[in-house]
């Protein structure tokens, strides 16, 4: 049973060893001389506008947020769509219950306010 | 319409069974939507007032099915006396903990319809958890009352500490669900199913007792009940949650999650892991005994008392758990008769630490100092709260421990009877001081700034129950009078418990 | 394949999960061993769900995940209320409803 996956393991094996040995053979033989320009982040073309401390605003993390548990409820709908012949009105029925749960939270955040970029 | 019902190929569903769980889900979808109404005076009075008649009407229809025993959703849930009495339980605490909130800082500041609408589908949650017969529903009621408790700790939103306590909750909490997550998949990996009848053949057929994957099923699940339930050595979580959080959650939480948790324990073990009773019991033991100590030991020199209480709780969920590990009929009246005692005493008493804590700004024991004086009811309540906690004679506590010793006397566990009467005598050395802080005169001038005792003068009390709010007042004034009632003419709690299992095992 | 490998990877995924959450102080990464512990949980009731050929398990993943995007939303939410209540400009106006 191994025998099948030699061939993977060989190569596994030989690219660690061959990377390792690039990355310490750099280090011992390599010279070092570093200058402001090699420093950059892009050697060439502009230098960066962001600043390192830059954050995103709190709307941002909000929408996301909001995007995230809408987004994840999808989830539920595959398998009755998949199935939606063999479950019959019972699921339909069931799915539309669902939705309307959602278009009542929906309702709740747009009225709260958090819709609205700030 | 009966064309369109007779076509669908839908689970059977009782609906009268299921309209518990409907009136808590509805109340909750209703509260939402009249938060949102503008008019000051609904948000702060209607939205409560409905999320009380929420809960009121959901304890109407539990006294409608009364007796039925159903199981509903293909066996998913199951309503019996032991859902009944846990909704009823729940219920109970979350209309005393909306009275407590209703002034509360915290429903301001997160806007009072989602403060009370969380309350109802914690109380939701806990009501699915307590009547699964199911790994799914378990583990989906489990978060429905998981996820709105952590909100509702960091309710509080200009308060670090209460972000703060939501946080950790959240994380402790959520590796508690991942364990028991974990122990789930393991306990269906062994048997090929996921309601707890069919683990049951299942484990009896293929004799699955010593099996490790069937064992390392049971102590991760352990592992993650004992998390939830605040049981030692899981409960670390426990006294900073407890400060940290409003005091009207914590009050809920204490009490409404023990009793969720105590009947999601009763019912997995009872039923779906019973034949493994060997294996699992000696853990309970071991964690029972070990919250008892825990609990009676740090509550010692506490100086906050939602802190003293918080350990508090654990050594009470250490108790209840004797009544767990006898595995018997008797044993598990014994647990929700002491659920109950444990409820009226612990909702007492937050609701004199709510009133405090708006009147002094400090949930300390010093700011208890006097109270005895200015304002009787409240100190009575809190004085017949610390007794019924400690299990002195003519409360209901004493009622509650007592039928726990007589449990585990009859079930073969003396011992661990002994161990709660050492644990209660513990106990005194904190409950005591509390008691004695309220009745003892206060003569010492300039102690404590804090608890206004400039304004002894007549007419105090109006302008302190003012600002207290006169609902805390008199949920103190009823849990403490029922403590009292209970302890003296204990026949209607037997009566409420007797057959705590019947119907347990309806197909 | 063998179940075997599923369980080791589900194993792995949540011992490291678990020591991540006890290690780590930042609160976003504590986060995300949280979901690594819940998916490790998912991975294994995948892998039983294939063993025993029946349905039951890929349900139960389905649940789970939108438990862990709830759990995430809600400390997700809880980190951001921490970081606006340390900056000098509180948003107050969202918090109290218009009107």
């Amino acid at each position: 049973m191994l025998s099948t996956y030699a061939p993977a393991i060989v190569f596994v094996v030989l690219g660690t060893i061959i990377g390792i040995a690039f990355t310490v053979l750099n280090g011992v033989l390599g010279t070092s001389r570093p200058s402001p320009a090699k420093l950059d982040p892009y050697e060439s073309g502009m230098a960066s506008e962001i600043k390192q401390g830059f954050r995103f605003g709190i709307s941002f993390y909000l929408v996301a947020m909001l995007f995230l548990l809408f987004d994840i409820e999808v989830l539920f709908l595959y398998p009755i769509a998949v199935q939606l012949r063999a479950f019959g009105t019972f699921a339909l029925v069931e799915t539309i219950v669902f939705i309307g749960l959602l278009t009542v939270a929906l309702i709740y955040v747009w009225r709260r306010g958090a819709l609205t970029w700030k | 319409m009966t064309s369109v019902l007779a076509s669908v190929k839908g689970p059977e569903i009782d609906w009268a069974a299921f309209s518990p769980l409907l009136g808590l889900f509805g109340g909750a979808l209703i509260v939402l939507m009249v938060g949102l109404s503008s008019p000051r005076v609904i948000r702060a009075h209607g939205v409560p007032a409905l999320t009380i008649a929420a809960f009121g009407a959901t304890i109407g229809l539990l006294i409608w099915e009364w007796n039925e025993q159903v199981s509903l959703i293909q066996d998913a849930l199951i309503l019996d006396r032991l859902t009944i009495l846990i909704t009823l339980l729940v219920c109970v605490a979350g209309i005393a903990s909306t009275l407590l909130a209703w002034r509360e800082q915290a429903a301001r500041e997160i806007a009072h319809g989602e403060f009370f609408s969380l309350l109802l589908i914690a109380a939701g949650g806990m009501v699915v958890l307590a009547a699964s017969r199911n790994l799914v529903t378990t583990f989906v009621g489990l978060e429905l009352l998981s996820l709105p408790l952590y909100i509702l700790c960091a309710s509080r939103l200009r308060s670090e500490r209460s972000l703060e306590s939501g946080l950790k909750y959240l994380i402790v909490g959520s590796v508690g669900s991942a364990t028991l997550l974990y122990g789930f998949a393991m306990l269906y990996g062994a048997t090929g199913e996921t309601d707890y009848a069919g683990i049951l053949t299942q484990v009896v057929k293929e004799g699955l007792m010593g099996d490790a994957l069937f064992l390392a099923a049971i102590g991760m699940t352990i592992v993650g009940l004992a998390f939830k339930a605040s049981l030692a050595p899981f409960h670390q979580w426990t006294p900073d949650v407890y400060e940290g959080a409003p005091t009207p959650v914590t009050a809920f939480m204490s009490v409404a999650t023990k009793a969720a948790a105590l009947g999601v324990i009763v019912r997995l073990f009872f039923t779906a892991l019973l034949p493994g009773v060997d294996d699992w019991r000696p853990a309970w033991i071991a964690i029972a005994v070990i919250s008892i100590l825990v609990g009676n030991v740090g509550a010692l020199g506490q100086r906050s008392l939602k802190r003293m209480l918080a350990f508090s709780s654990i050594a009470q969920a250490g108790y209840l758990l004797v009544g767990v590990v006898v595995v018997t009929e008797l044993g598990a009246e014994a647990v929700v008769l002491y659920l109950v005692v444990y409820l009226l005493a612990n909702l007492a008493a937050f609701a004199v630490i709510t009133v405090r804590e708006r009147e002094t700004g400090s949930d300390a024991i010093g700011s208890l100092r006097g109270l005895g004086a200015r304002s009787p009811i409240l100190a009575g309540a809190m004085t017949l709260a610390m007794l019924s906690l400690a299990g002195i004679p003519a409360t209901a506590g004493f009622i509650g421990k007592f039928r726990l010793i007589e449990a585990a006397a009859d079930g073969g566990y003396t011992w661990l009877g002994i161990v709660i009467v050492v644990g209660s005598m513990i106990s005194l050395a904190y409950y005591l001081p509390v008691v004695a802080a309220m009745w003892r005169p206060d003569t010492e001038p300039g102690v404590d700034p804090a608890t206004g005792r400039a304004v002894l003068a007549g007419g105090a009390q109006e302008a302190e129950a003012e600002r207290g709010g006169w609902e805390a007042t008199l949920v103190a004034a009823v849990m403490g009078a029922a403590i009292l009632v209970f302890g003296i003419v204990p026949q209607p709690l037997f009566e409420l418990v007797g057959d705590v299992l019947k119907g347990f095992g309806t197909g | 394949m063998n179940i075997n490998w599923f369980l080791i990877v589900s194993a792995l995924m949540f011992a490291l999960g678990a020591i991540g959450v006890l290690v780590r102080r930042n609160p976003l990464v504590v986060l995300l061993c949280l979901e690594l512990m819940l998916n490790a949980g998912n991975l294994a009731l995948l892998g039983f769900s294939r063993m025993w050929g029946d349905g039951d398990g890929q349900i139960f993943a389905i649940v789970v995940m939108v438990v862990a995007a709830c759990e995430v939303a809600i400390g997700l939410g809880i980190v951001v209320a921490l970081y606006r209540r340390r900056l000098p400009i509180d948003v107050d106006e969202l918090r109290e409803l218009a009107g």
